[in-house]
């Protein structure tokens, strides 16, 4: 359903990619998270795009699309900065609140933070280290 | 933070949760499963798909011996990541206080 100002209202396969779309048209103009990303995925965006529709569809609608290692996958980014997962939720965020209501990106801030988190603990918690980590220049 | 499998698992082993995990981090043991604590993303997709209630968010309180079981074991039992047939006698079990000391089984279950 599309709610006012084209704001859709639930959760559907069709909003994912709408969102996944948007979010990314605002990571590859950033200018924290563009250079990472391009460094990462230097050619065709499709295949990233088509395997963060599945992701995102794992989580929000349970169905099982998504096959694969987040964190192994994020361990080997090079100059991956805990502050960079502040700004990724930042855009997200905002991406979210112009595709979906305020019910329905709430629901997507709160696994997208959840996860976030669990992501930078694997990356960068070491138990001799305060938690969570000084910012890094 | 990750998600812990806990003791109505036990004998229960439903299964329906690695069907919908997104990072493939269950492992199967011959009674039970574990979730690996490296490579849950906490998600949280998992929870409410336990029929048995046996999945719980690391930070409820009291549930540090379930964190330790989840790594210890998940380290050591084979991956699974399709569902199959639960036991027979698996509604039998599921409820039944304190399965841990009683049924808890160390050895390793089929795997995918």
């Amino acid at each position: 359903m599309i709610a006012a100002a084209g704001r859709l209202d639930d959760v559907s396969e069709d909003g994912i990619r709408r969102l996944v779309d948007a979010f990314y048209v605002k990571v590859r103009a950033d200018p924290e998270l563009a250079p990472i990303f391009a460094h990462t995925i230097p050619g065709d965006w499709q295949p990233h795009l088509t395997k963060m529709y599945a992701f995102w569809s794992s989580v929000m609608l349970t169905t099982g699309r998504y096959k694969g290692n987040p964190v192994a996958k994020h361990l080997i980014i090079p100059g991956m900065k805990p502050q960079l997962f502040e700004r990724w939720l930042a855009l997200f965020e905002a991406t979210c609140r112009e595709q979906f209501d305020n019910a329905t990106s709430e629901a997507f801030r709160i696994k997208a933070e959840r996860i976030a988190e669990s992501l930078k603990l694997a990356l960068f918690y070491r138990p001799d280290r305060p938690w969570p980590p000084e910012p890094t220049p | 933070m990750t998600f812990v499998v806990t003791d109505n698992c036990i004998k229960c082993k439903y299964m329906d949760c690695v069907e919908v995990c997104p990072v493939d981090c269950f492992y199967e043991g011959e009674n039970m499963l574990a979730i690996h604590p490296d490579e849950c993303i906490d998600c949280g997709v998992c929870e409410p798909e336990c029929p048995a209630d046996a999945i719980s968010a690391d930070t409820e309180p009291g549930l540090e011996s379930w964190m330790k079981l989840n790594a210890e074991y998940a380290s050591v039992w084979p991956n699974i990541t399709i569902k199959r047939e639960q036991p027979a006698d698996a509604k039998t079990f599921d409820g039944v206080a304190n399965k841990l000391k009683q049924y808890f089984s160390a050895n390793p279950g089929q795997g995918d």
